[in-house]
C-alpha cells in the first residue's frame, strides 16, 4: 500500500532542494516556468476556467475552491469607470500554525515555484502587484526568495511586459512583525497596510475590497504552488493525481513522538494510519498512541478509533475534525493531554488580536482555569467553567476563526481525556508529572455523574469547521 | 428618517421596523432593551464587543435558531428573532462574565458610578456570580490633561474611544496599542489631550476610563445633581446642553441631544468653558448702589439709585453674549437711536452683509451640513471658532465613502466595512484661510492667503461661474484657460487659479454643496464676494447653489443682529455722539459687554466721555472696574433667556440654578431700571400716511413688575411690532401646558442630598425655591424627564447614563418624542439701509479699489510689508470660556509661522526663539512697539506678506502694521519662558484657590426660597 503511494508523482517538492535551491536556469531546464507561459498563453478566463475545473482547494485549512475564490474578483474591460487602478494578489507565507511546517519547506526548497504561481494567479485576477506576506522569523526564505525575484526580474518574467505580453507585475516580499491572527487573510491585510492586525468585517470581502480597498486575493503557499503544476500538465493530470474526491497532492507532515517526524508529498488522502504508521514510523519505543491533531493546533483530537479516516477535507471533518493544514500533532501516553490543551491555549490567548470580547477575555479565562487543573488545583466545577467556555468561543460568537480554532483541541480533549481531566482534579495532582503527588483521592461520585450529563447534554457540538468570516 | 418600514417578530411578537438601519437600532427604538457596548447610534457598528447577541430563527418552524449579532445583522421583512431566547441571553451574560474577568471592583470610588453604562447592562443581563478566581490585570494610567481623567483598569475594551477620538473626530494624538487582553488606549506618552472634542470620551465611554477630570475635582453622584436643559453660550452653532449643579456651583455640562444641531456630542468649549460661573472673576456685589439695610439689596435700593436718571438719556451697548431679551429690552430702554451691539464701523459693514446674507439664504442646520457632499470653507477658522460644526463637515466628508459603499450593497451603518471600502476617499472639502486649521488634514486642497486675496480668489471663481453661464466649458484643458484669462486681472498665482479651478471642478459634481464662512475675519469685501457668488449661482442654471453658512462669534451674534437697524451705531458713532455737546448724554449702559476690541486709548477716552458708566457683567473685565455702577448679572446657568444661534433658531436656556442674591439676570436689572426711566415706544402718528418721519417715540412708564420671561415676553408683544412673535407664541403654549400639566423636576428621584443638606445649619428641612411660570421645580418632585423636548436631564428606569437618550427617541437617531417645533426668528436687513453700512455692489468695487490701492502704499512705506494674523483658539478665542482656570492651564507659549524665505530674510531657523516688533502709529498718531517673544514654525506653502501665530496684539496695533522678526538673545527667551510659566503656575493656583472656595460653599449655601428678582422681604 505504502509503495504504491510513493511511487506516485510529487509536483510540489519534485524539485526541492533545501540546501541550494534551483537557479532560475536550472528551475527553467527542470522544466519551469513552462506553466506561467501556457498561462501568458491564454486569457485570464480561459485561465481561470481551468483553474476552476482542476477542482483545486485552498491548502490553507478551510479548503476553499479556490478558482470560485477567484470568481468573486471584479473584471473590467478598458475604460470601465468603475475600474480600480490596481488588484493586488498576496501568497499567505505567514505560516505561525503550531506544529506545521510545510510551507517553509517549499519556500526555501523552490522559491521559483512560488514566483512562477504568483505569475499565473496575478495575471488571472488581473493584478499587477503582489506580495508574499512571509512569516517574520523565516530569513532563509526571504533571502531566497528575494533572489528567486531578482532572477526573475533580470529574465523579464516580472516587471514591464512579461515574457512579451502586455501584462506587467511587480512582486513584494513583506516580512510580517509576527502575530498569528495575521494568517486570517483580512488581518494579514490590515498588517499589510501598516494597521492593527485585526480581522476585518466582511462583507466587503478582499475579492471585491481587500487591500487598500481594492480588489485582492489572499492564497496560501501550498494552494498557489499547485498552479504551475495544473497549467503545465493540465487537469486530467491534476485529477488522477488522487484517487479520491479531492483533487491533487497535498504536504503532510507529522510532529511528537513519532520515530520519523517529518513531511511528505502524498495524493489527497491517505489514511491518518498510514501516515502515522507508514511515513513517520509510528510512536517512538516505549511509547503509545494516545490521539492527534490532524492539521494543526487548532483541530479537533482524533484517537485510535478514527486512525482509518482518510485525510481528505469532507471525511476528517466527517469525524468531527478539520483537515486544517494536514500537519499531525502526536500525543503518546507519556505526556500530559492537560498540559497539551494548556500550552495550545496559551498560545492561542497570546495571540488573540483583542477585538472581540469572547476570545480576547475568554482565552486567557480558559488558561487561568487549565492552568489549575494542571497544577492540581482545579475543581469539579471547572469542567463546567470549561464546557461553558467553549461553547461561549464557538463559531458564530466571535469576530474570526481563532477563538473557535483555540477551541477545538479544548473541547476534543474534553471529550477523548475526560479521565485525565478527572483524575487531576480528584487526585490534585498530574500523574505524568513526577514532581507531584497525590493530594486527594476521592471525589463525590454523584458529582461526577452530575457533571457528566451536564456534559452529554452540551457537548454534540456540530461537527462544523469553523470557517472565516463568521 | 427612513421611510421604508418592514414587519419582523421579536419573540413572536410583529413590530414595524426600518430596514435603513441594523437590528440593534432597530430593536432599541421600539424600546425594547438590548444590552451593547461598541456600537454608537452616531458612530455605527463593528461587531466587536458581542454584546448585543440575538437568536434568529430561519422560519416559524425553527426552534433552535442561531447567534447572530445583532448591530452587524440587517433588518429584513418577515425575519424572527428572538431576545428572551435562552442561548443568546446566557451568551449575553456570558460576555458582561468575560469583560468582568478584569473590570476592577471599584464602583463606589468611580466617578461613572450611578451613571456607569457597563453598570447598566450588567443588570440587564443578569451577570451577578463571579466565576472567573483568576487575577486581574493593570495597567499604567496616563496623564492627558486637566479635563479627562484616565484609570485604563477599568477597560472592558470595546474601541469606542478611538473611534470617536480618531475615526470620528479625527484626532492624532490618541490610540490603541499592545494585543490579546492587554489592549491599551490612550497616548503614546503623558501629555494633554489636543482634540478640542476630548471631552466627548468622557460620554463616549460606557464605563469610568475616560472621566471628566473637572466634575471629578468636586464630585457629586449623578443623582444628587439639579439640572436644566440649557443652550451653550460659547459659540454661534447653540449646541443643545444638560448643566448641573449642587450646592449653589455648577458641576458640569453634558451634551443633551438635538437631532438638527450636535446630535451626541459636544466640544471642549462647551463642556468645559463653564468653568467661568465658579470663576475667581465673577461679580457678585452691586457696585455704586447704596443699600439701606446690609442683609440685601432691594428692588427700593435700584429704584433710589436710579431715580436720579428718570428723563436722563443714556446709550445703550448691547452684546452678543447676552439673551435676546435683555438686548431688546435695553433696546427699548434707551432707544433705537442710542442702541449700539459694540461693533466697531468694520464690524458693523460685516453685521450689515452679514444681515442681508442670512435673509437672502435659510443656513443648513449640523444635521444638514452632515448630507453636503461638497464643502468650501473661506476665511473662518471654524475648527476653532465653531468646533461642533467642523466635527459635522468631518462627517459630511465620508459621504464619497458612504456611497461608495452602497453601490456594492454595504449599508452606511456597517462602520468598519464602509471605512474599508473607503479607503482614503473623502469628498471634496476646500479652505481657503490665513491661518493653518485643524481640517487641513482632510482638505482636497487648503490655501493660505491673506483675506484681501482670498477676496480676490472669489471674485475670480464669480467671474468663472458667468463665463461657464455663458459658454460651455467642459474639458479641463478650457477650464484652466478660462482661469488664467479670468485671473490676469487680478494677478493671481498659478497655485491661486489651480484651487479656483479645482473648486469648479468638484462644484460640477456636487448636488449638495455648501459654503462656510464667518465673521471672524472681519472683511465686508469678503462677504460681498461671497453674496455676489450666491446670486452668480441663483443666475445660472448648470450647477447647484450651494447653501450657505455665515459663522459669527457669539451665542448670541444672530440674535443681537435681528433687533439692529438702520439707526444702530457703531462703537466710533458712540464714543463721537458721547463728546457731542449738542446731545447731552447722562452715559452708557454697557450690557455684559466687555468691548475687548477697544484700545486702551480707547477705554480711557470712553471713560472720560461718559458721565455715568453703568455696566451690567456676569465677570469682572476693564470696564467693569471703572464703572460708576456695577449689577451682578446672572450667567447661563443661573437665569433664563433665549439665544439665536448661527442659523436663526431662538434657543431657550433655562435656570439650573437660582443664583445668590444680588446676582440676578440682565433682563431683570434692566426691568428694575425700567421700573424708574420708563421704556421707549415708537407709535405711528394716528393721522400721518406712510412716511417714516410719522412715527415718534415716547417714554411710556411701566405699569408693572415682569417676574418671569413669559411675563416679559407678554409684554414685549404687547408693546413691540417687531418683537418676533414665535417665541411669544411658544411662551403661550407653554403657559397652556402648564396649567393642564405639573413642571418637570429638575432632579432625579433619587436625589439624596435635598432633605440633608442644610442639617449642619438647621435641621428644619428648607422648602424648595419657587419660581412664578417655570416649566421645572426646583426638587425631585414633578414629572420625570423626558416630557418634553427640553430635558433637564437624560435617564430612564435601567438607563442612568446617557445612552438613555434612546428611550426617548421616536426611533435610534430620531426626532425626540416630545419634539417641539424648531423656532427661527425673521431677520431684516435694516441694518443695511444705513448707508454707513450698506455695501452695494458698485460700492464694492471703488472701496475694494481704494483699499487695495492703501495696501500697496502701505507696502511700500513699510519694509517688511508682512500681514500678521491671529489663528483662533478654541480655548481663548470666546471671553467667558478664556475666564475658565483648566483653559488658562492648557496656555501654549507664542508660536509664529513663517514662510522659508522670511525665516532666511531674518536669518532665523525652524524651533529658533524669535524677537517679533510691531511697531505702528495709534490714534494719537504715535509711534508705538510691541515686542513679542515667540518660537519660530515654517510653514511652506505659506505667501510671502503672511504670517500668523497664536499671540494677541494690542489692539492699538490693528492697522498699519510694520513687523520684523530677528533672533531673541538667551536672556529675553528666558524672561520670556519665566513670565509664561508664571501665568501657568497662577491659572494652577486660581483652579486650586476657586476649589478650596467651593469646597467650603458646599457647607454653608444659602437657602433662596423664591427665584424672580431681588429679595425685599
Amino acid at each position: 500500500m505504502a509503495e504504491s503511494i510513493s511511487n506516485n508523482i510529487k509536483p510540489l517538492t519534485q524539485w526541492v532542494n533545501l540546501q541550494q535551491p534551483l537557479s532560475f536556469d536550472a528551475y527553467c531546464q527542470a522544466g519551469g516556468y513552462q506553466g506561467a507561459k501556457v498561462a501568458l498563453e491564454h486569457s485570464p478566463n480561459d485561465v481561470l476556467e481551468i483553474v476552476k475545473n482542476s477542482g483545486l482547494k485552498g491548502r490553507g485549512g478551510a479548503g476553499f475552491p479556490t478558482g470560485m475564490k477567484w470568481s468573486f474578483v471584479p473584471m473590467f474591460t478598458d475604460g470601465d469607470e468603475e475600474a480600480p487602478d490596481n488588484k493586488y494578489l498576496v501568497a499567505n507565507a505567514d505560516e505561525m500554525e503550531p506544529g506545521t511546517f510545510k510551507d517553509r519547506l517549499l519556500l526555501e526548497g523552490v522559491p521559483h515555484q512560488l514566483v512562477e504561481a504568483m505569475i499565473i494567479a496575478a495575471y488571472t485576477i488581473g493584478a499587477n502587484k503582489a506580495y508574499i506576506f512571509l512569516r517574520g522569523e523565516y530569513y532563509l526564505a526571504a533571502k531566497r526568495l528575494q533572489d528567486a525575484i531578482d532572477q526573475a526580474y533580470q529574465n523579464n518574467w516580472l516587471g514591464e511586459k512579461i515574457q512579451g505580453s502586455s501584462y506587467s507585475m511587480d512582486l513584494y516580499i513583506h516580512c510580517s512583525a509576527g502575530r498569528y491572527i495575521c494568517g486570517e487573510e483580512t488581518a494579514l491585510i490590515n498588517a499589510l497596510e501598516g494597521k492593527r492586525a485585526i480581522p476585518r468585517a466582511k462583507p466587503p470581502f478582499p475579492q471585491v475590497s481587500g487591500l487598500f480597498g481594492k480588489p485582492t486575493i489572499v492564497n496560501n503557499v501550498e494552494t498557489l504552488c499547485n498552479l504551475p503544476h495544473i497549467l503545465k500538465n493540465g487537469i486530467a493530470w491534476f485529477q488522477a493525481i488522487s484517487p479520491n474526491s479531492d483533487a491533487g497532492s497535498k504536504i503532510y507532515s507529522a510532529c511528537g513522538r513519532v520515530k520519523n517526524p517529518g513531511l511528505w508529498e502524498l495524493p489527497m488522502g491517505p489514511t491518518l494510519g498510514e501516515v502515522l504508521y507508514d511515513y513517520a514510523g509510528g510512536m517512538q519505543d516505549g511509547l503509545k498512541f494516545k490521539g492527534l491533531l490532524p492539521g494543526g493546533a487548532s483541530t479537533d483530537f482524533l484517537v485510535a478509533e478514527h486512525l482509518d479516516t482518510p485525510m481528505d477535507f469532507d471525511s476528517i471533518a466527517k469525524v468531527g475534525s478539520r483537515l486544517g493544514t494536514g500537519g499531525l500533532i502526536v500525543l503518546d501516553d507519556k505526556n500530559c493531554p492537560v498540559a497539551m490543551v494548556l500550552n495550545l491555549m496559551r498560545f492561542f490567548a497570546q495571540e488573540s488580536c483583542g477585538w472581540c470580547t469572547p476570545c480576547r477575555d475568554g482565552t486567557p479565562w480558559a488558561v487561568e482555569v487549565l492552568t489549575r487543573i494542571e497544577q492540581g488545583q482545579g475543581k469539579i466545577q471547572d469542567l463546567d467553567t470549561l464546557a461553558k467556555l467553549c461553547d461561549f468561543m464557538w463559531i458564530g460568537k466571535t469576530h474570526c476563526a481563532l477563538a473557535p480554532g483555540a477551541v477545538e483541541p479544548l473541547r476534543s480533549a474534553l471529550k477523548y481525556f475526560h479521565d485525565d481531566f478527572l483524575q487531576h482534579i480528584e487526585h490534585g495532582c498530574c500523574h505524568y508529572n513526577p514532581s507531584m503527588s497525590a493530594k486527594r483521592t476521592k471525589v463525590s461520585q454523584a458529582q461526577v455523574t452530575n457533571i457528566k450529563k451536564h456534559q452529554s447534554v452540551k457537548s454534540p457540538q456540530s461537527p462544523q469547521s469553523p470557517k472565516v468570516g463568521q | 428618517m427612513s421611510e421604508k418600514k418592514v414587519t419582523i417578530f421579536i419573540d413572536d411578537m410583529p413590530y414595524q421596523l426600518s430596514t435603513e438601519d441594523n437590528l440593534l437600532a432597530g430593536v432599541l427604538s421600539q424600546k425594547l432593551n438590548l444590552p451593547y457596548f461598541c456600537w454608537h447610534p452616531a458612530m455605527g457598528s463593528v461587531g466587536a464587543c458581542r454584546q448585543c447577541a440575538v437568536t434568529q430563527f430561519q422560519d416559524q418552524a425553527d426552534q433552535q435558531g442561531r447567534i447572530v449579532m445583532a448591530c452587524i445583522t440587517p433588518v429584513t421583512d418577515g425575519m424572527r428573532i428572538s431576545i428572551k431566547n435562552k442561548a443568546a441571553s446566557e451568551f449575553r451574560e456570558q460576555v458582561i462574565a468575560a469583560m468582568m474577568t478584569n473590570h476592577p471592583h471599584d464602583c463606589p470610588v468611580c466617578a461613572e458610578g450611578g451613571e456607569c453604562h457597563l453598570q447598566d447592562m450588567t443588570v440587564m443581563t443578569g451577570h451577578s456570580v463571579r466565576e472567573y478566581q483568576g487575577t486581574k490585570r493593570t495597567f499604567t494610567n496616563q496623564y492627558l490633561g486637566d479635563l479627562v481623567g484616565h484609570e485604563m483598569n477599568r477597560c472592558i475594551t470595546c474601541y469606542r474611544c478611538t473611534r470617536f477620538y480618531n475615526d470620528y473626530a479625527g484626532g492624532k494624538d490618541f490610540g490603541v496599542y499592545g494585543s490579546k487582553n492587554q489592549v491599551y488606549f490612550g497616548r503614546q506618552s503623558d501629555g494633554a489631550l489636543e482634540s478640542e472634542f476630548s471631552g466627548n470620551l468622557v460620554e463616549v465611554c460606557p464605563t469610568g476610563v475616560f472621566t471628566n477630570k473637572v466634575f471629578s475635582s468636586h464630585y457629586t453622584r449623578k443623582w444628587d445633581l439639579q439640572s436644566a436643559p440649557s443652550v451653550c453660550s460659547h459659540c454661534s452653532v447653540g449646541c443643545n446642553l444638560s448643566i448641573g449643579e449642587r450646592y449653589g456651583s455648577v458641576r458640569r455640562v453634558m451634551n443633551r441631544y438635538n437631532i438638527d444641531i450636535n446630535g451626541y456630542f459636544i466640544c471642549d468649549r462647551g463642556r468645559y468653558g463653564i468653568g467661568f460661573v465658579n470663576g475667581e472673576q465673577r461679580i457678585r456685589q452691586a457696585k455704586g448702589i447704596a443699600q439701606q439695610s446690609p442683609a440685601a439689596l432691594t428692588t427700593l435700593d435700584v429704584a433710589k439709585a436710579f431715580s436720579h436718571f428718570r428723563k436722563k438719556q443714556f446709550i445703550g451697548i448691547g452684546s452678543a453674549r447676552t439673551s435676546l431679551e435683555a438686548n431688546f429690552y435695553l433696546k427699548n430702554i434707551v432707544g433705537a437711536e442710542q442702541f449700539s451691539p459694540g461693533y466697531n464701523d468694520e464690524e458693523m459693514k460685516v453685521a450689515a452683509q452679514h444681515a442681508q446674507l442670512l435673509t437672502s439664504n435659510k443656513a443648513p442646520s449640523l444635521a444638514e451640513i452632515e448630507d453636503s457632499d461638497f464643502v468650501f470653507i473661506i476665511a473662518e477658522d471654524i475648527s476653532q471658532t465653531a468646533p461642533r460644526m467642523a466635527l459635522s463637515v468631518r462627517q459630511a466628508l465620508r459621504n464619497a465613502a458612504k456611497t461608495k459603499a452602497e453601490k456594492i450593497g454595504i449599508a452606511s451603518w456597517q462602520d468598519s466595512a464602509v471605512r474599508t471600502i473607503g479607503g482614503k476617499l473623502l469628498s471634496p472639502l476646500f479652505s481657503l484661510q490665513s491661518t493653518s486649521t485643524k481640517l487641513d488634514d482632510v482638505c482636497q486642497q487648503a490655501l493660505l492667503l491673506p483675506v484681501e486675496q482670498i477676496s480676490k480668489c472669489l471674485a475670480t471663481l464669480e467671474k468663472l461661474l458667468q463665463l461657464g453661464n455663458a459658454q460651455t466649458i467642459n474639458n479641463d484643458q478650457a477650464l484652466v484657460q478660462a482661469v488664467k484669462h479670468l485671473a490676469e486681472q487680478d494677478k493671481l498665482s498659478v497655485t491661486e487659479q489651480g484651487f479656483i479651478a479645482s473648486v469648479y471642478k468638484a462644484l460640477r459634481k456636487a448636488t449638495k454643496p455648501l459654503f462656510i464662512s464667518g465673521t471672524s475675519g472681519v472683511c465686508a469685501n469678503v462677504l460681498s464676494n461671497i453674496a455676489n457668488l450666491m446670486s452668480a449661482f441663483t443666475a445660472q442654471n448648470k450647477l447647484i447653489a450651494p447653501r450657505l453658512i455665515i459663522v459669527p462669534p457669539c451665542s448670541n451674534s444672530v440674535g443681537l443682529l435681528s433687533i439692529l437697524d438702520e439707526k444702530s451705531l457703531s462703537i466710533e458713532q458712540v464714543l463721537a455722539q458721547l463728546n457731542d455737546p449738542d446731545k447731552s448724554y447722562q452715559g452708557l449702559i454697557l450690557l455684559e459687554q466687555e468691548l475687548a476690541n477697544l484700545s486702551a486709548v480707547q477705554i480711557t477716552q470712553l471713560r472720560k466721555s461718559a458721565q455715568t458708566l453703568i455696566v451690567l457683567d456676569h465677570s469682572a473685565h476693564r470696564l467693569s472696574s471703572i464703572a460708576d455702577i456695577v449689577l451682578p448679572v446672572a450667567a447661563v446657568s443661573e437665569g433664563d433667556g433665549h439665544y439665536v444661534n448661527y442659523q436663526g433658531r431662538a434657543q431657550q436656556f433655562f435656570q439650573v440654578h437660582p443664583p445668590v442674591l444680588p446676582i440676578q439676570e440682565s433682563w431683570r436689572w434692566l426691568d428694575n431700571i425700567a421700573d424708574i426711566v420708563g421704556t421707549k415706544v415708537t407709535s405711528k402718528a394716528s393721522d400721518a400716511g406712510d412716511h417714516e418721519s410719522n412715527y415718534y417715540t415716547q417714554v411710556v412708564a411701566k405699569k408693572t413688575r415682569y417676574e418671569s420671561l413669559t411675563q416679559l415676553h407678554q409684554f414685549f408683544l404687547d408693546t413691540y411690532a417687531q418683537w418676533p412673535k414665535l417665541i411669544t407664541k411658544k411662551g403661550d403654549k407653554t403657559q397652556r401646558d402648564k396649567s393642564q400639566q405639573k413642571a418637570i423636576a429638575r432632579m432625579s428621584h433619587r436625589a439624596s442630598g435635598r432633605t440633608a443638606q442644610m442639617a449642619n445649619i438647621t435641621v428644619h428641612e428648607a422648602k424648595t425655591t419657587q419660581k412664578i411660570d417655570d416649566s421645572f421645580t426646583f426638587s425631585m418632585e414633578g414629572k420625570a424627564t423626558g416630557q418634553s423636548s427640553d430635558m433637564p436631564f437624560t435617564w430612564a428606569p435601567g438607563w442612568n447614563s446617557n445612552q438613555a437618550i434612546g428611550q426617548f427617541q421616536t426611533e435610534i437617531n430620531g426626532q425626540l418624542l416630545k419634539a417641539s417645533a424648531a423656532v427661527f426668528i425673521p431677520l431684516s436687513s435694516a441694518l443695511a439701509n444705513n448707508p454707513c453700512w450698506r455695501l452695494t455692489k458698485s460700492i464694492k468695487n471703488s472701496t475694494f479699489k481704494s483699499e487695495a490701492a492703501d495696501s500697496t502704499v502701505a507696502k511700500n512705506k513699510t519694509a517688511n510689508h508682512l500681514i500678521y494674523v491671529q489663528q483662533k483658539n478654541v480655548y481663548f478665542s470666546e471671553w467667558q470660556a478664556s475666564l475658565t482656570a483648566e483653559f488658562q492651564m492648557l496656555r501654549q507659549s507664542n508660536r509664529i509661522y513663517i514662510n522659508a524665505k522670511t525665516a532666511q530674510q531674518a536669518e532665523v531657523t525652524k524651533g529658533q526663539w524669535g524677537k517679533i516688533i510691531f511697531s505702528a502709529t495709534n490714534e494719537k498718531m504715535l509711534w508705538v512697539n510691541q515686542t513679542v517673544i515667540s518660537q519660530i514654525f515654517i510653514v511652506n506653502d505659506l505667501p510671502d506678506t503672511l504670517v500668523f501665530g497664536n499671540f494677541a496684539l494690542c489692539q492699538s496695533l490693528h492697522h498699519q502694521l510694520e513687523m520684523t522678526i530677528s533672533l531673541a538673545c538667551e536672556q529675553e527667551v528666558t524672561d520670556y519662558l519665566a513670565q509664561f510659566n508664571d501665568a501657568l503656575i497662577a491659572a494652577k493656583k486660581s483652579k486650586e484657590n476657586i476649589l478650596e472656595s467651593l469646597k467650603i460653599k458646599d457647607q454653608t449655601i444659602p437657602i433662596r426660597l423664591f427665584s424672580g428678582g431681588l429679595n425685599d422681604g
